[in-house]
């Protein structure tokens, strides 16, 4: 792949905070290019949390139980239809709220920034999906380990049974090791994808291909920030549950 | 009908025999086939995945007409289905980018 122009806010990122970032990445042993640490998915994601920040930050002030403003109804609904999925897949779900819902926002706002002309979306470099991803899967066992300690947890890996503990063991291992993988190709191959097949397009005709595949690309950035937001859901729902015996 | 099938998969792997007439360019080992190869596991990936994806929407439409009043959780099962089967297509696209 080759590498991608700088966005605005990354060739000011390298512009003014190159030798701090260089530091970090140097501390922990990463190879970067000294001169331009500042990558396009880094310097995005850092800018869609400021917006995130800044816009939930107005709306906390413009809070009001008797006279609510419309602003705020629209974002009670998003709330409703979060906490919704997530007390479907997890009893005594409300607790995990917070945290899916967080997820869910940010995966949104990050797929559709890339919408923009002049912005990228972050969710389009490998790096970030797979931070998530990481993100849910340390979630979703530390939850685990929290509702059942952490004994009583990893045995539940071996199965219903303790005679077919051999089999379920190297099983269920697997497959927990397969869902922060496919959680990070999914979102990663789709975002991916769809800006190549709506670039591709728009190297061939421009205006009426271009904007079906980039309306298709919205709808994919939507779905995929809730399949994102669902799958978590269910997995932390599965670290939780506690069967009645 | 299966029989006509495994006649014309036989055909078009007959037809496919022009590709041994490459010259040996690529890797000094002999020709690199990382990219074919790639290419047409995508092209399997995305055929099954169109014909799970089908019959995923063939039978959510059934069950939209017999039973109107569900559209609405048939319709949340749908779209989940779609996307979850629309990723097994993308982890083959994915495996092109590991192979360049």
């Amino acid at each position: 792949m080759q590498a991608e122009a700088e966005v605005w806010s990354t060739a000011l990122a390298n512009r003014f905070l190159a030798g701090p970032l260089d530091a970090f990445w140097s501390a922990l042993g990463v190879a970067h290019d000294p001169a331009h640490p500042w990558e396009n998915w880094l310097s995005m994601e850092i800018l869609v949390v400021a917006i995130i920040i800044a816009f939930f930050a107005f709306l906390r002030s413009r809070l009001s139980a008797e006279n609510p403003s419309q602003l705020q109804l629209a974002f009670e609904g998003l709330y409703t239809f979060v906490a919704g999925q997530v007390n479907d897949a997890i009893d005594h779900g409300s607790k995990y709220v917070p945290f899916i819902g967080t997820l869910f926002i940010f995966i949104l706002l990050m797929n559709l920034i890339g919408i923009i002309p002049g912005f990228e979306s972050p969710t389009q470099s490998p790096s970030v999906p797979a931070g998530l991803a990481v993100a849910v899967f340390v979630y979703y066992n530390y939850m685990g380990f929290r509702s059942h300690g952490i004994g009583r947890y990893l045995i539940h890996f071996a199965g219903p049974v303790w005679w077919l503990a051999p089999i379920m063991l190297p099983i269920e291992i697997v497959s927990h090791i397969a869902r922060p993988l496919s959680l990070t190709i999914r979102l990663f191959a789709n975002m991916f994808a769809g800006e190549k097949i709506t670039m591709i397009f728009l190297s061939l005709t421009f205006l009426i291909a271009p904007a079906v595949f980039m309306g298709l690309h919205v709808f994919v950035a939507l779905l995929q920030a809730f399949i994102f937001m669902l799958l978590a859901s269910i997995y932390v729902g599965g670290a939780v549950a506690h069967e009645e015996q | 009908m299966k029989r006509k099938l495994i006649y014309a998969g036989a055909t078009l792997m007959a037809l496919a025999s022009p590709v041994l007439a490459q010259p040996a360019g690529g890797a000094s080992g002999g020709t690199d086939w990382h990219l074919p190869f790639a290419y047409l596991a995508v092209g399997i990936a995305s055929g099954l995945c169109g014909l799970g994806q089908g019959k995923a929407v063939a039978s959510s439409c059934e069950a939209m007409a017999r039973n109107p009043g569900a559209a609405a959780g048939i319709r949340f099962a749908l779209i989940l289905g779609l996307a979850l089967i629309e990723s097994l297509g993308l982890y083959a696209l994915f495996v092109t980018y590991i192979a360049k």
